[in-house]
């Protein structure tokens, strides 16, 4: 089809694009699902982490004696015991970021580090017969440490003189190991600066969040003989299996990885950590198999959260409204180790042919940062479009306008597999009400509580990709697939059973799926980058073509035989660029005397190509407006300067969302079908947490005419604006 | 795998653990009492069928812990057992009665993961101690279908998606049905109210009420 081709509505198929229940809700429903903590083992034992109470601070000595004679200790493990690198270095461990980054960086993630560089960080952990033994025996673990300087603001943390996080610096390693910022210039920036007739400056800065993933982490580890089963909440079981292996010096078979069933992910779970290999150590030493659970404090502090970041703009225009240069630099806070990127995105998606995006991924003795749903996008896409946004009042144009007058489109040299972000934007602006709604001079309600709308829009990667899948039918016509995923939430089981039963042409109930464990399971992607669906979920459609050509040949088994088939694609988009769109709109009511926020409407046009079963596919947009809505008034991880202890580490500090908070989103889906992708899926589950943050900032601006620069936009901030 | 140290030298434990001066004062110190072994007796069950079974219990090597013998039903089933006294009730569903059902979330009574019906009321069971359920009722999400039904607000949940990662729904249930033994046709506001002390990181939370509204009848189509 052509780029900007209109989208049809798509019908719906046999099976795809009919809302189909999941096939395991009786199992979520009932209590019969099994979570990783529901799994027993015979003679299991129970483990516990102890964690540094100080910022940054050398082990000067670690007894464990009095831990180890507390009857019902079976091991107790240290920095001094056991020293094992996780996640296989420093830079983005995990298969699918980078194998050969990790062989040359020497920033080291330790299971166990010294000097601890984080409240938080483990320093030690004990296997015994119950919980209650564990726990008490951490307490009897004694440590002598020496207090170090400690940095908590990213910022300062690369002016001279900071605390050293590292010997070398702060400023983190890169892919190279080497201690530079990234870097990304089109175009001439300066010269787009000079052509412009207004040049606008302003500094944005976005918070830390937790995943908050409702089920906190843990890791069951069984060996047997050379080989060990680690049952563990992980998107992602073929990474988590290569990683884990690799940490532990064992080949990929020896380990096998098994989740069924996750309480949530959010990119909290990508991969593997290092509580995966304390449970192997552990149970290695107590020769038992060991359940290591982590607290919902130890999982707040000890796994990650999105960067926070600062982020200053020059961008210049002209006075008809055309953006001719966006400069961004910014700062985003990693913590100690680099676990992801600290990406900032949202320059992409405008036209302006001269930009310049600099990011320094500082380290600090804050906790860990790392992938939350679209790791560089809800922080980015805040900062760019509140700046856009403002820049468009201030030139007394329509934010709409703007947007349409500036965003990328397609030309020659941009190709895409299809386009529709102009119709998402006039569709969300026609269902919202936007000139109904929007106040053309913001803060111009009466009062004392004042309505206004924001609006943000947004292209986001779908691309296409290798996985696996395998599929087998026996002589009673019942079609077994293997495929590799797990479920965090979106329902990927049933996504990849109905699927197959589409391009089968056979009822949904005699696919049977086979699922969550590596020696079972091919490779699959895994849980992150929303790619199970467009990856694993077209080898699938491949494997099952193959499995009727097979059919077709030789006819259906019968008696004892079987027929077998199976697909790796690598599919190609050819150098088009696979997006999905979505613009949200949004009404506020901000009452001036309390600086109190409430979401009166919220509208999300979104295209992810064909839907596969609508239900879920809402849910996913709905949950992610939500935490979208959360990061944006809501949620922070407070430090206190002068002891580098966080102060709101859970969910009631950091203030997540509950039913109270929650408004209805309402969900649009325009249906296209690219030719790519499982009959043109696309990517959902991070598209729909992009754009709240921006979206509700600008309503508020729109409700108060002031512009809130600093998330999470508290009452307490917008109070202080208006006074 | 690698280790910086040799092989640890093989070592005793202790025939007994004295608390050692200034050490921390834990549960175990500060309660008295005397061990003994878990029985789960097959009571007279109000529902179900009856059952006798003995649970499962980490062995008995550390030290001996304050027990106390409580009666209690759970989904219709009697049991009679002794509990360890600093034991939560989730700890009990959980560990020692199998019904893995309830989850602990935070375990600090801030997400609802974990909640339970006692005696028809919502309650955090990782915030309840086993003792203080003696002579109660205890509903969990594993009794709520009966024979084979599901509860036309399961029923719900699983025809509007109300599950998504599925770690807080037996919380959410649970809450969800008391409120509906209260309030038979409730507004979305008050079914918000209810249900404000059960998290979904999910955010799913749209779709939730909308299950429990449909559940009565008064709902809308998925």
């Amino acid at each position: 089809m052509s780029q900007e081709q209109a989208s049809r509505p798509l019908e719906a198929m046999n099976t795809v694009g009919r809302n189909v229940p999941r096939i395991d809700a009786y199992e979520r429903v009932t209590g019969k699902a099994t979570y990783t903590r529901d799994v027993r083992l015979p003679g299991m034992l129970y483990a516990r982490i102890l964690r540094s109470p100080h910022p940054h601070a050398r082990i000067r000595s670690i007894d464990i004696s009095r831990a180890e004679a507390l009857p019902g200790v079976r091991s107790v493990v240290t920095h001094e015991t056991h020293q094992l690198i996780y996640s296989s270095g420093s830079v983005a461990g995990g298969r699918q970021y980078n194998d050969a980054a990790k062989d040359i960086t020497t920033h080291l993630r330790y299971m166990f580090d010294n000097p601890v560089r984080y409240v938080g960080q483990p320093v030690a952990a004990v296997a015994a017969v119950d919980r209650h033994v564990a726990e008490e025996a951490l307490q009897l673990i004694d440590i002598d440490y020496e207090e170090l300087p400690f940095v908590i603001d990213a910022e300062r943390a690369l002016e001279p003189g900071a605390a050293l996080v590292w010997p070398e610096g702060n400023l983190a390693l890169d892919y190279q190991n080497q201690a530079r910022p990234m870097v990304r210039r089109v175009g001439d920036v300066s010269a787009g600066l000079q052509a412009a007739d207004r040049v606008f400056e302003d500094r944005y800065t976005t918070a830390f969040v937790q995943d908050g993933q409702m089920e906190p982490r843990s890791a069951l580890a069984e060996w047997h003989g050379d080989k060990v089963t680690i049952h563990t909440p992980t998107q992602g079981i073929s990474n988590c299996r290569h990683d884990n292996a690799r940490d532990l010096g064992l080949e990929d078979h020896q380990v096998q990885i098994v989740c069924k069933y996750m309480g949530g992910g959010f990119g909290d779970k990508n991969g593997s950590y290092y509580f995966d290999l304390i449970a192997a150590t552990l149970a290695k030493e107590a020769d038992a198999p060991v359940l290591l659970e982590l607290t919902r404090k130890d999982d707040w502090l000890g796994t990650h959260g999105r960067w926070h970041t600062i982020q200053d703009f020059k961008v210049g225009v002209k006075q008809d409204g055309t953006v001719t240069a966006i400069q961004m630099h910014g700062y985003s806070g990693m913590g100690p180790y680099l676990r992801r990127s600290g990406g900032i995105s949202g320059i992409e998606v405008y036209a302006c042919p001269n930009t310049e995006r600099i990011i320094y991924p500082v380290h600090t003795n804050r906790m860990v940062s790392g992938n939350f749903r679209a790791p560089s996008d809800p922080q980015g896409f805040f900062a760019m479009q509140s700046m856009m946004d403002d820049i468009a009042y201030k030139l007394g144009i329509d934010p709409v306008d703007f947007a349409k007058q500036n965003m990328l489109r397609p030309t020659e040299d941009v190709r895409f597999t299809n386009y529709t972000m102009e119709e998402c934007i006039e569709r969300g602006a026609q269902l919202f009400d936007w000139q109904g709604r929007r106040r053309p001079e913001p803060g111009s309600d009466p009062g004392p509580v004042k309505r206004g709308a924001g609006m943000s829009f947004m292209m986001f990667r779908s691309g296409v990709g290798p996985s696996s899948a395998i599929l087998r039918v026996d002589s009673e016509q019942r079609y077994t697939l293997f495929v590799g995923v797990t479920d965090i939430g979106p329902g990927a089981k049933t996504t990849m059973a109905l699927i197959a039963a589409e391009e089968l042409g056979v009822p949904l109930s005699q696919v049977e799926v086979v699922w969550g464990d590596t020696d079972r399971c091919p490779y699959s992607v895994g849980e992150s980058g929303s790619r199970t669906t467009t990856q694993t979920g077209y080898a699938v459609v491949q494997a099952a073509i193959d499995l009727k050509e097979q059919i077709a040949e030789s006819g259906m088994p019968t008696g004892d035989e079987v027929l077998i088939a199976s697909a790796t694609p690598t599919p190609s988009t050819q150098g088009r660029r696979r997006m999905c769109f979505g613009a949200h709109l949004v009404e506020v009511e901000t009452d001036v005397r309390l600086g109190y926020v409430r979401i009166s409407k919220y509208v999300a046009v979104h295209e992810s190509g064909r839907i596969l079963n609508p239900l879920p596919a809402r849910d996913q947009i709905r949950g992610a407006a939500l935490q979208g809505i959360g990061q944006a008034l809501h949620e922070d991880l407070l430090y206190d300067a002068r002891n580098g202890h966080p102060l709101t580490a859970g969910y009631y500090g950091a203030r997540h969302l509950t039913h109270m908070d929650a408004p209805e989103i309402e969900v649009t889906f325009i249906e296209t079908d690219d030719g790519f992708g499982p009959y043109g899926a696309k990517t959902v589950g991070e598209a729909g947490i992009i754009l709240g943050p921006a979206a509700v900032a600008n309503a508020i601006f729109n409700a108060i005419g002031h512009r809130m620069r600093d998330l999470p936009i508290t009452r307490a901030k917008i109070l202080e604006a208006l006074s | 795998m690698d280790r910086k140290k040799p092989e640890k030298e093989p070592r005793e434990l202790p025939e007994s653990h004295e608390p050692q001066e200034g050490a921390h004062l834990s549960r175990r110190d500060f309660l008295e009492g005397a061990g003994a072994a878990l029985v789960v007796a097959g009571g007279a069950p109000k529902l179900g069928v009856a059952e006798s079974r003995t649970a499962v219990v980490a062995p008995q090597e550390a030290e001996a812990v304050p027990r106390t013998r409580i009666r209690l039903t759970v989904n219709g089933t009697e049991h009679r057992l002794d509990v360890e006294d600093r034991w939560t009730l989730n700890e009990l569903l959980r560990d020692h009665i199998e019904l893995t059902g309830s989850k602990i979330g935070c375990n600090r009574g801030e997400c609802g993961a974990c909640t339970v019906l006692l005696d028809g009321e919502p309650i955090y069971s990782c915030s309840t101690l086993a003792v203080w359920a003696d002579g109660r009722a205890v509903q969990t999400v594993e009794g709520l279908e009966q024979d084979g039904e599901l509860t036309p607000l399961q029923q719900a949940f699983i025809d509007h998606d109300a599950a998504q990662c599925g770690f807080c729904t037996p919380g959410q249930l649970m809450t969800a049905t008391a409120m509906l033994n209260q309030n038979s046709s409730p507004t979305a506001g008050e079914v918000r109210e209810a249900l404000v002390g059960n998290l979904c990181r999910c955010s799913n939370y749209n779709a939730i009420v909308e299950a429990v509204l449909a559940s009565t009848g008064s709902g809308g189509a998925p």
